[in-house]
């Protein structure tokens, strides 16, 4: 270690007052400088596993001469861990929410949404979303919607309802997203509150449906492919890009079905995003365009399976990926119906938290 | 060189080492425990003893009983399969014996993850056993045993090997007289072989139960929403809940129960060669 | 002359034993028979096909991971064993005030939990601002070997006894030098087995690469992990049988190695304690 990082190691073992790692709040000043979009290095990209093509990523390698170097996270959480470690990742890929966070927090670089070309093509929902007002910061990635995956040929009680996932298989074999955001969310829909409710009253209603739901289940699990495709699961809680995956990898996939449920459908995006430390803005930005293209888009969703939401070519490619069961499809109006989830404050997030924790360990 | 300038070449490379990379982090995990998070879920340092309240709540004091349970479960299921193999491959192995014992090894180098996926595709509902097996089949994942077994499966070398070791080291000799002075041959392993080999049986199962508790990948990829262990309870807390604090005070409390077993077995060991000199 | 047997009829033993090996290995047989499927099924054999392994070889992210998976275990094999032996020659041979405890401080990372150790080297490494990289993996791994190293080569220390070296000592040679000449040569095969044992180790491991591994590319295990999510393809099988055989020509070296070398000793024995025939 050199000096400078020795007396850090001697600060940052002195207590009272001071924070572990990046403390998040970045300056506005260098979030705002503009990007030229220009190759400026190797690509650092930072994503979840499977959710991009990788001839799509060979592609932008040769078209510009640059490497993509890929890591990945299994989570929100654990991308936040990275982030924070410090990692200078230039490309990142978080759900909407967490989007809002790192915008509040000053941590990702503006994108001129002007100098993206069809950047213009996406949904009017996402023109100026909830989490990114004036879209400066964040062009979305993909979309997706939380249901209920079943075997059709197994189960034939489906009554279009949350409920279903204890209820409708007489064998017990149901599975619950191992996500907190996911289990308490669909809790309040049940109990008809909003998806994002936090209040004492809402969450103590929550957490008693989950705990009445925990003996029905057989397990959480967030590898949802898994679970269905090994015959464990016969209906499972999930987000409609899985069951476009389940249904490649199967002999029958006439047999796995998804249903949204009537007491609400939570709809969810993942977005692009550069973070404030990226050491290669510029290669980012180009990337992002690239994904943009309609053939380049069109491609990448016929090969993850998630629908991405831009007019034209990739809209038709996930048409046709779902034609046989079109009620995997997120539409416009899904969009407008469905709730979204909000970003919480540190209270109510803890409060989340709590009850997630107290049910997996009752 | 003198004495002092030769312990000190010697000791202290791995000594620096050893303080820093791994006193020191123990260190700051414990002064994150008692911590707090703020807004953007970053740790801050302060004193919150509360945390250390929350790990007793009753909520999660079952939760630290199941993974000492289960841990000891896996230990003894662990000494009773692989005692058995350690003696036919120590006592009968002749010059197999570097072979069979490379056998035994060998499944461990096959990437844990890849192992246990192996067995969801063995045991799976629609897997190989099931596929045989007629009527339903039996449920074997999800459930308790499923979470024991992938413990046993992965920590069974760290048993097998220092009872091997034990039993190699005797001196056949000694058995020859046991039956000569005992008789039978149950007579002979209780009085003889069990004392001899008991060290080697401790070492093990300090091997195991220490790991196993804190284990966290087979609960949560064998396990079903009862089988929650205390390694997921941290994993959670540093990865999804983003309350690195809380998940620190978990972290020492499960040091300071497993240190009291080390401590224990460190005395033993100690008698033990002591006696032996 | 053949041993003296406890039981004289080891039959009952013999199956027994068999019958762990099938155990031990169905999984393992399943993971590399689906690596060579033809169909991406897991559940079905449909026809022999290499197609898998040509994934996994061609795709640049699982290459990346295999380099960086070799290029962090050779290193920390190299530092690990050489602060381990200097480590435990100092801790048998010299007396200081030190020794007892840095006896168990040398101890304790054996018996940690690989999620407290992850938990704490990320804390770490956040807070003194080194940036998470294949460093700072290496850097965790070799604290988490050196006691593996220590260990086994202390076992074969103190079997070795001190007269040669108290004999070369009254010669007039000094401490340095006996080192050197006498003791390291006939430590040897034991170094050679812990640097072998802490190389599987290291590129088999997953829980403290997972907390520590910065941006790409991730270790072989974490990758795996990643991927693993989304449904296990014969791909992963692939890498699962790749790595197997890779830790089987370490631990065929690890066997092999002192023998050719002209010990009469094998490698694995030395890993056990055993003395010298």
């Amino acid at each position: 270690m050199d000096r400078r990082e020795l007396i850090l190691a001697g600060a940052g073992l002195a207590l009272a007052g001071c924070g572990v790692g990046d403390s998040g709040g970045g300056s506005k000043k260098a979030t705002e400088k503009t990007i030229a979009k220009k190759i400026d290095g190797d690509l650092v990209y930072f994503n979840w596993s499977e959710y991009l093509d990788p001839a799509v990523i060979k592609g932008f390698e040769k078209r510009h001469g640059v490497k993509v170097r890929q890591s990945y996270f299994d989570s929100m959480p654990a991308m936040m861990s990275k982030l924070r470690a410090g990692i200078a990742y230039d490309v990142i890929f978080p759900t909407a929410e967490y989007a809002q966070r790192l915008i509040q927090g000053n941590q990702l670089r503006r994108i001129d949404r002007d100098k993206l070309k069809n950047a213009d093509s996406v949904y009017p929902a996402f023109e100026s979303p909830w989490y990114d007002k004036g879209s400066d910061h964040t062009t979305p990635y993909t979309m997706y919607a939380t249901g209920l995956g079943y075997r059709a040929d197994v189960i034939k009680g489906m009554t279009g309802s949350w409920r279903d996932l204890g209820d409708a298989d007489p064998a017990g074999k149901a599975f619950l997203l191992d996500d907190f955001q996911e289990g308490i969310g669909m809790a309040n829909q049940v109990n008809a509150n909003p998806l994002n409710s936090a209040d004492d009253d809402a969450l103590g209603k929550a957490k008693d449906y989950l705990l009445e739901l925990k003996p029905k289940l057989r397990g959480f699990s967030s590898d949802t492919i898994t679970t269905m495709t090994s015959g464990n699961a016969n209906i499972q809680h999930l987000w409609n890009g899985d069951i476009v995956n389940i249904r490649n990898q199967v002999d029958d996939p006439e047999n796995y079905r998804f249903q949204k449920c009537k007491e609400g459908i939570p709809v969810g995006s993942d977005t692009f995003a550069i973070p404030v430390k990226a050491k290669h803005p510029g290669t980012a930005l180009l990337f992002i365009e690239y994904l943009l293209e309609p053939e380049v888009a069109a491609q990448n969703v016929g090969w993850m399976g998630y629908p991405m939401p831009y007019k034209g070519a990739a809209t038709e490619s996930f048409a046709s990926l779902v034609k046989d069961d079109p009620e995997i499809n997120v539409t416009v109006a899904d969009l407008d119906q469905g709730e979204q989830f909000e970003n919480l404050g540190r209270d109510d997030r803890q409060a989340w938290d709590q009850v997630w924790t107290e049910v997996k360990a009752s | 060189m003198s004495q002092r300038r030769f312990a000190a070449a010697f000791l202290l490379p791995g000594g620096l080492w050893l303080a820093l990379l791994f006193a020191v982090p123990l260190a700051i995990l414990l002064a994150i425990s008692f911590g707090t998070t703020d807004d953007l879920g970053n740790a801050l340092y302060g004193w919150y003893p509360e945390n250390y309240q929350r790990v007793f709540e009753p909520v999660f004091v079952p939760v630290l009983l199941r993974s000492v349970g289960f841990a000891l479960a896996t230990v003894v299921l662990c000494l009773a399969v692989s005692y058995p193999v350690a003696y036919y491959i120590a006592i009968f192995g002749g010059r197999w014996k570097s072979v069979l014992i490379a056998l035994v090894v060998l499944p461990f180098f096959v990437n844990y993850l890849v192992r246990t996926y192996a067995w969801i595709a063995m045991l799976g509902d629609d897997g190989v056993v099931n596929g045989v097996l007629p009527g339903d089949g039996i449920r074997f994942l999800n459930t308790p045993w499923a979470v024991i077994g992938g413990l046993v499966y992965g920590y069974l070398v760290f048993m097998l090997l220092p009872v091997y070791a034990a039993l190699d080291r005797m001196d056949p000799a000694l058995i020859e007289a046991g039956k000569d002075l005992y008789g039978g041959p149950w007579q002979t392993f209780r009085n003889v072989t069990w004392p001899h080999t008991f060290q080697g049986v401790l070492a093990g199962t300090v091997l195991v139960f220490l790991p196993a508790v804190g284990d966290f990948v087979a609960a949560q990829l064998l396990g079903g929403p009862d089988e929650y262990m205390v390694g997921n309870l941290i994993q959670q807390q540093f990865f999804a809940a983003e309350n690195w604090p809380f998940g620190a005070a978990l972290t020492t409390v499960m040091m300071l129960f497993l240190l009291v077993w080390m401590v224990l077995y460190l005395r033993s060991a100690a008698r033990e060669t002591a006696a032996i000199a | 002359m053949k041993p003296p047997k406890q039981f004289d009829r080891p039959r009952f033993l013999r199956v027994y034993t068999a019958l762990f090996f099938v155990f031990l290995f169905s999984p393992i047989a399943l993971v590399v028979l689906f690596s060579f499927n033809s169909t991406k099924s897991l559940q079905n054999f449909d026809g022999f096909s290499l197609r898998w392994y040509q994934q996994f070889f061609e795709s640049e992210s699982y290459r990346g991971s295999l380099e960086a998976s070799l290029e962090i275990a050779l290193i920390t094999m190299v530092v690990a064993t050489v602060i381990g032996t200097l480590l435990a020659y100092g801790l048998v041979r010299a007396r200081t005030r030190w020794s007892n405890g840095l006896n168990v401080l040398m101890l304790l990372p054996l018996v940690t939990p690989e999620i407290v150790a992850g938990a704490s080297a990320l804390l770490l490494f956040t807070q003194v601002g080194l940036q998470l990289s294949l460093t700072t993996i290496v850097l965790g791994h070799i604290t988490f070997s050196i006691s593996y190293v220590t260990v086994v080569v202390r076992a074969r220390l103190a079997a070795l006894g001190m007269e040669v070296e108290d004999a070369a000592m009254d010669l007039g040679a000094t401490r340095l030098a006996t080192f050197r000449l006498i003791t390291l040569p006939a430590l040897w095969p034991a170094i050679l087995a812990a640097a072998l044992l802490v190389f599987a180790l290291s590129f088999d491991d997953f829980v403290l690469s997972f907390f520590t591994t910065g941006e790409s590319p991730q270790p072989l295990p974490v990758r795996i992990w990643s991927a693993i999510r989304f449904g296990v393809t014969p791909t992963i099988n692939a890498i699962g049988t790749f790595m197997l055989v890779v830790s089987v020509i370490v631990i065929g070296l690890a066997m092999g190695l002192p023998r050719l070398l002209g010990r009469r000793e094998s490698g694995l024995g030395v890993l056990l304690g055993r003395e010298a025939a």
